[in-house]
């Protein structure tokens, strides 16, 4: 019974793995639900349940969970990712000689995609907790998980992300460096998402930007979407420049409109928290004296 | 709290985090000369004066041991009459905590308990096997209910079979039958030995295992002990218990897969020390409370489950009067899990707490110089540049000096060196557990490095910027610069067009509202310490009823004044009058 419900479970992932469809495809949904039924009925959904001789049923488990989850990100279904994530941890955190060296490159797939979805959700915080459990897991260090091409991706890109070299990121993402399809699909994200990192940048940068370079600037393909991309954030187009309706200014003709009103409002304000504070301390050193 | 002074377990931290960079040659000195010195300071942090009573009372037993190893071994006792046998001495010092305890008890008071455990430090040196069983041959009787206990002790010892109740000796049994039933028996076999005392005796077993490295035999008697304290389930036991499993998880961290491995038994006391957590929290048992919330955050961190560790600082709640060792340890912690989740102004906030609650004496070196070094990463990756003096002390000199070479670095805005300075010593800052914080450095460095030009510069071509500072490209500099502008490291402007940087000009700091600020914070931070010195003074107990009582004498001898004034006063009328007459 248990030897069948095996055999089934190999045909299912083993299908899954040549076809790499994405979850939205019925028959790969069907196909992953039927092999977590039968996960269920072995009492193999976590490595706990398992007997650790079982190594068979172990990959097994592994495998089919690996699927769901390249399958989720074909899908671009970030929270089904993460549940397959979560079910996948505790086998990574097998040992190795249980776990079989075989599936590194997957289980680095995996781990991988999920530093990159942390990042493009802006995750920072969740980012380096997972980074810190890989350098200490990898007996390697540090070095050893940059170079690997499915976990180093996601790191350089943090780094450069957070120096702000976006075109390194942008050549990254462009020139066939993806390591993998899966990996592409963050490329959309992430590319509006280092444009509005740039964007908001130049506003405070420039003064003004030439129209023609700003296309370089912003990775955009023509003049048009240049075009299209200032009217979405509201910048003016004069004579074939770029003004930016920047913080300065708007305060400026704020004071202008207002006439000096703002000055000694917040001349005012400052007063006041200057007294607040003093009495606090008068208050503080009469309890003490 | 009683176990506010400051060296309450200086070995364990010596031991257990400390000694990590110091020279070796230094961590088995310190302790010894320290030793004469910790014991004057303990005798004058106790408040409390009755630390002669004990004394006293222990000397019976010690007269009863020199005569039960006079009967054993008469050459060996000779010398012992002669000079204090180092071995008797021992023994006497470890049964002296047997009163401490007894007193702990019998007074419901853990600062006697506090004592004994602080004791431990100086027995610690002189612990053999021998002097143990003999202390719990001399302890327990056999037909004593806990004997089983004791039995227990003696395997850990590896003297399984020492016999109860006396001397081992079978050619003196008849001997020392009589002699038991004179001296002993009356006294002893009477009543029950009290489980602190048990305890007591296992702590040390666990104290001479670790230190003679049985790390195996030295777990499971730690889970053994864990188990049996736990059933226990007394007040006066909570001290003890903290101890417990600070040793038990102390010997899980040395067995056979070392920690950063998900298989290390660590892993495997957590749900121990879990269920530890929550009957300490329902007992209000503050010592184990604290000292379980410190283990598990370590315990976490070392296989680097951050997420766990931040959902159990979440769900605890740390306990505000706990031993401020804890304290710092827990706040070390939490600054850790804090600096990796970024969280910078946290971790900042928790790491210079933890570095000022640090017991100063040597002992703690090595917990002060690892804060500290947590400390100056997380400075770094806040933009500021640390103290220069940090790198003065004599005691942090040569551990920091990879990370003064860093703070240089990153103050110069220098990449290479930069580089240079990871590369060179990598190994020193993972085996610290810094090397990703540092990695992040990166940013503040080149960040410097254009705040920098933009000082000294009022207009540079990005492609000079691109050459200093090691960039890749002109486009990345670029960006990088309009990002530094954004994020108000600098105040410039950028020309695309002919590729420069201007500098504004620098406004003065002294206009806005900057220092009134750093003036409001400084003001709080002392307002806040002389708040919590308050809150650390320590007030006899009862003493306020000796102050009533005087009070109320007072206003009796003030009535009694007033009534003789006011009698004194018709008196005085009356003397008055005769005054008068007369």
């Amino acid at each position: 019974m248990s030897g069948s419900a095996e055999q089934h479970l190999q045909k299912i992932t083993h299908s899954l793995k040549t076809q790499s469809l994405p979850l939205s495809d019925p028959q790969a949904s069907a196909a992953l639900r039927d092999a977590k039924r039968r996960l269920l009925q072995l009492n193999a959904l976590t490595p706990s349940t398992i007997p650790s001789q079982n190594t068979a049923l172990l990959t097994l488990a592994r495998e089919t969970y690996e699927q769901g989850a390249l399958a989720a990100i074909r899908a671009k279904d970030a929270d089904s990712f993460t549940r397959y994530v979560n079910q996948l941890s505790p086998f990574y955190e097998l040992p190795p000689d249980i776990l079989g060296t075989a599936n590194a490159p997957e289980r680095n797939k995996v781990t991988g995609l999920y530093l990159l979805l942390l990042l493009t959700q802006g995750l920072y915080d969740k980012f380096h907790s997972e980074l810190e459990a890989l350098t200490t897991r990898e007996s390697g260090g540090a070095t050893n998980i940059e170079n690997d091409p499915y976990l180093g991706y996601p790191i350089k890109l943090e780094r450069w992300l957070m120096e702000g070299s976006y075109d390194r990121v942008w050549k990254a993402m462009k020139k066939g460096e993806v390591p993998c399809e899966e990996y592409g699909v963050f490329s959309d994200i992430l590319t509006s998402q280092i444009r509005s990192e740039i964007a908001s940048s130049s506003e405070r940068a420039y003064p003004s930007l030439p129209l023609a370079s700003t296309k370089s600037l912003l990775f955009l393909d023509s003049e048009g979407a240049v075009v299209d991309f200032c009217r979405s954030r509201n910048w003016t187009i004069k004579d074939g420049h770029i003004y930016f309706p920047s913080a300065a200014t708007a305060a400026a003709a704020a004071t202008d409109d207002e006439d000096g009103e703002g000055g000694p409002q917040e001349q005012q304000e400052l007063s006041k928290m200057v007294i607040q504070n003093t009495l606090g301390y008068a208050r503080e050193l009469e309890t003490i004296v | 709290m009683p176990g506010k002074t400051p060296d309450k377990e200086p070995v364990e931290n010596g031991g257990y985090r400390g000694g990590k960079d110091i020279d070796m040659k230094d961590k088995d000195l310190k302790p010894k000369g320290k030793k004469a010195i910790k014991e004057g300071d303990d005798e004058m942090t106790v408040v409390v004066p009755p630390s002669k009573a004990p004394k006293q009372s222990s000397v019976p037993p010690s007269n009863d041991t020199d005569g039960d190893i006079t009967m054993d071994d008469s050459s060996k006792a000779e010398d012992g009459e002669v000079k204090v046998d180092p071995v008797v001495q021992t023994i006497n010092d470890i049964k002296s905590n047997f009163a401490l305890l007894d007193r702990a008890v019998t007074l419901f008071d853990a600062r006697f308990t506090l004592r004994a455990l602080r004791s431990i430090s100086s027995i610690r040196k002189r612990l053999t096997p021998d002097i143990l069983a003999q202390v719990i041959a001399e302890t327990f009787s056999a037909s004593s209910p806990s004997s089983h206990a004791a039995q227990q002790l003696l395997r850990a010892l590896d003297r399984p079979d020492v016999s109860l109740g006396r001397q081992p000796g079978p050619e003196m049994e008849i001997d020392s039958d009589v002699k038991t039933a004179g001296k002993n028996g009356t006294k002893k076999e009477g009543k029950e030995v009290i489980p602190e005392i048990d305890m007591f005796l296992g702590i040390l077993t666990q104290v001479y295992l670790h230190d003679t490295k049985k790390f195996q035999l030295g777990f499971d008697f730690s889970r053994y002990l864990s188990e049996r304290v736990q059933s226990l389930n007394r007040r006066t036991l909570d001290s003890l218990s903290a101890k417990v499993y600070f040793y038990c998880s102390l010997f899980a961290e040395q067995l056979a897969p070392l920690p950063p491995s998900p298989q290390s038994p660590i892993v495997s006391i957590r749900p121990a020390l879990l269920a530890a957590l929550r009957t300490a929290v329902l007992r209000k048992d503050i010592d184990t409370q604290a000292s379980v919330i410190v283990l598990l955050l370590r315990n976490y961190l070392l296989t680097s489950h951050i997420s766990q560790a931040d959902l159990l600082v979440s769900h605890t709640q740390f306990p505000e009067n706990a031993a401020n060792n804890q304290v710092a340890r827990f706040l070390y912690y939490l600054g850790r899990v804090r600096a990796i989740q970024l969280r910078y102004t946290e971790a900042h906030e928790h790491l210079t707490a933890a570095t000022r609650k640090a017991p100063s004496s040597a002992c703690a070196l090595g917990f002060s110089q690892n804060a500290t070094k947590l400390l100056l990463v997380v400075e770094l990756l806040m933009g500021d540049i640390p103290d220069r003096a940090t790198f003065r002390q004599p005691t942090m000199e040569a551990a920091l000096h990879p990370y003064f070479l860093l703070v240089q670095a990153v103050r110069v805005g220098n990449l290479e060196d930069f580089e240079t300075t990871i590369s060179d010593h990598a190994d020193t800052f993972r085996r610290d557990h810094t090397y990703s914080l540092i990695l992040r450095l990166r940013q503040n460095v080149i960040k410097t490095g254009i705040r920098m030009m933009s000082l000294s510069y009022s207009r540079i071509s990005l492609r000079d910027i691109c050459i200093r500072l090691h960039l890749g490209s002109e486009e990345s500099a670029e960006y990088i610069v309009a990002k530094a502008i954004r994020d108000g490291v600098i105040e410039a402007t950028l020309d695309r067009e002919r590729g420069f940087m201007k500098s504004k000009e620098v406004g003065d700091v002294y206009a806005t509202r900057e220092p009134g600020e750093a003036f409001h914070d400084r003001i709080g931070a002392c307002l806040a310490l002389h708040d919590e010195s308050v809150k650390a003074m320590r007030f006899p107990m009862n003493q306020h009823r000796l102050e009533l009582k005087n009070a109320q004498e007072a206003r009796e001898r003030e009535r009694e004044m007033a009534k003789e004034i006011q009698e004194g006063d018709l008196d005085e009328d009356d003397l008055g009058g005769e005054f008068d007459g007369m």
